[in-house]
């Protein structure tokens, strides 16, 4: 129960609390980029929240395998060439980013030959911004919050499990979707208006985007009165 | 401890390039998509400025409409005859005559023939400058503020003393300036020859208003219409029918270009090998220097 409780809590946090676009300003250039039509914005989304999807699986399993101290794989290969105890102790925990870059960068890649060969007009309709999820900000935060949950825990039970991390991806990416839907649909809305000649453009979208992040702001404390509410525990 | 360290950080960057590349591989066979080869064929042969000339987002659409929705092979401007014949070949078709497409603009007045200018201190741009009245008498004559010469990608279209002056050599005939004038002076004409009769005015007021603000301008008497049926008077101002426009004028449009008082009939395009002739023997400054109030360049501190 505790532990569907978290996977909960995590999920609500990432989505709605922790918006990573409205509350961290990570993923901004999608964001703005591709947020004119509600349609292109949905299919924007699930690209984000299936390529956040996949590397943090990714990163998750490489990170806990190989890369974290005393990781598995790489204390068994450096057991071949010194003591146990300091290749229990081995650290690639420097390879993190690089690592990570390289599984979003194949991960996107993958994305857009199936988008390509079953959605042509979305795959049209995305133009550059769907090589340019490779360095969408949001995914790599995705997986380093991810890494920092995991490497350097104090107490090892405390560490993300794989259900924990996919949960943080998939909502994470899902907060990202609910995020720029919304934006695109006030877009919309917006082209009809008649916003004086200053504010046009790319100006009133980040105003827009501003309020958002404000409104949002409202769900700050849901996670610890959930958990007040749901546990009996401040 | 550390030789360990970066064996294990190369051998799991390898491991991981080979496990994604070989998954990358297998999705690249199995999502394979089918590009018609004459897309490609047409991209190769078109100019791949992606200007917009021809009225798609760029080259890659337009080769993509030419092959899959029987778009006409010769819409490419940047490329012309020579590029319309290449895509007509992978098509399969043929092409008519394809004329290269120039603007002309309809203005002759320099700085010096035009009255009724007053300082102006705005925005250093003619959309800017044509909200705001008095900046210069004539309100359909060019302003001189460069809108074009920035919209040009070709480097084809320079204000010289305060006309915008198209460089032939140079313009492909995309279009840009055209779009962007405020005062609409500009036109994208099908040049049946290199040299085209065109009028430099586009003042459509009364003779005597005319003359009150232009030197040169145009103020509709009529005597080119009187001289050759080329010439028509539409609003007070001389215009020619391009669609009876022969490359090789007649004796009675070039009578009627001397018979012009205000000498508004002028061909515009590239210089002939007569006319290099004919200036070799005129003066000309073997240094001009730059009037840093009259040019309009890119390169100005605007603060």
């Amino acid at each position: 129960m505790d532990y569907v409780f978290d996977i909960f809590l995590i999920s609500i946090s990432a989505a709605l609390i922790n918006n990573f676009v409205l509350y961290y300003f990570v993923g901004i250039c999608p964001f703005i980029g591709v947020s004119r039509q509600v349609d292109m914005a949905v299919g924007m989304g699930s690209a984000v929240t299936f390529v956040m999807a996949i590397a943090v699986f990714i990163s998750w399993t490489i990170t806990t395998l190989v890369l974290m101290p005393g990781a598995p794989v790489s204390s068994w290969v450096a057991g071949f060439f010194m003591p146990p105890q300091q290749a229990a102790a081995i650290d690639l925990t420097i390879l993190t980013y690089i690592v990570y870059i390289f599984a979003i960068a194949s991960s996107v890649q993958l994305v857009e030959m199936y988008v390509r060969k079953f959605y042509p007009p979305l795959y049209k309709s995305f133009g550059v911004f769907l090589p340019l999820i490779t360095t969408n900000c949001a995914i790599l935060f995705a997986c380093l919050t991810v890494m920092s949950h995991i490497v350097g825990v104090e107490n090892p039970s405390d560490a993300w499990d794989l259900g924990r991390a996919l949960a943080l991806g998939i909502f994470g990416g899902l907060g990202f979707t609910i995020a720029i839907v919304i934006m695109a649909g006030i877009r919309e809305e917006l082209d009809l208006c008649d916003i004086p000649a200053p504010f046009k453009g790319a100006a009133i979208t980040l105003i827009v985007g501003g309020i958002l992040a404000m409104a949002f702001m409202g769900f700050n404390g849901v996670d610890s009165g959930l958990r007040a509410a749901l546990t009996g525990a401040p | 401890m550390t030789w360990v360290t970066i064996g294990l950080s190369a051998a799991t960057m390898l491991s991981m390039a080979l496990v994604l590349s070989y998954i990358l591989g297998w999705a690249n066979k199995k999502f394979y998509v089918d590009v018609d080869q004459r897309i490609l064929d047409i991209i190769d042969a078109l100019p791949g400025a992606n200007c917009g000339g021809c009225g798609y987002v760029g080259c890659g659409e337009y080769a993509e409409a030419v092959a899959l929705e029987q778009e006409a092979v010769n819409k490419c401007i940047v490329g012309g005859q020579s590029c319309a014949n290449t895509v007509a070949a992978i098509m399969g078709v043929t092409v008519g005559e394809t004329l290269p497409f120039r603007p002309i603009v309809h203005c002759g007045a320099h700085y010096g023939d035009r009255l009724g200018r007053h300082e102006y201190r705005g925005e250093w741009s003619c959309a800017a400058a044509n909200l705001v009245t008095d900046v210069q008498g004539c309100t359909f004559g060019c302003l001189g503020f460069g809108d074009c010469t920035r919209a040009c990608q070709f480097d084809a279209l320079h204000v010289v003393d305060g006309l915008a002056t198209v460089d032939y050599d140079k313009c492909v005939g995309c279009g840009a300036c055209a779009n962007v004038c405020p005062r609409n002076i500009i036109t994208i004409t099908a040049f049946k020859s290199e040299q085209m009769l065109a009028v430099t005015c586009s003042n459509k007021d009364r003779g005597k208003d005319v003359t009150a603000v232009c030197d040169v301008g145009c103020i509709g008497c009529g005597a080119c219409a009187r001289a050759s049926n080329l010439f028509s008077m539409q609003n007070n101002l001389s215009t020619i029918n391009y669609e009876a426009y022969k490359s090789k004028c007649s004796s009675d449009v070039l009578k009627a270009c001397e018979t012009c008082k205000r000498k508004r009939l002028v061909f515009v395009g590239k210089p002939t090998a007569q006319d290099l002739e004919k200036a070799k023997d005129l003066e000309a400054p073997a240094l001009v220097e730059p009037d840093f109030k009259t040019t309009v360049d890119d390169m100005e501190w605007r603060g």
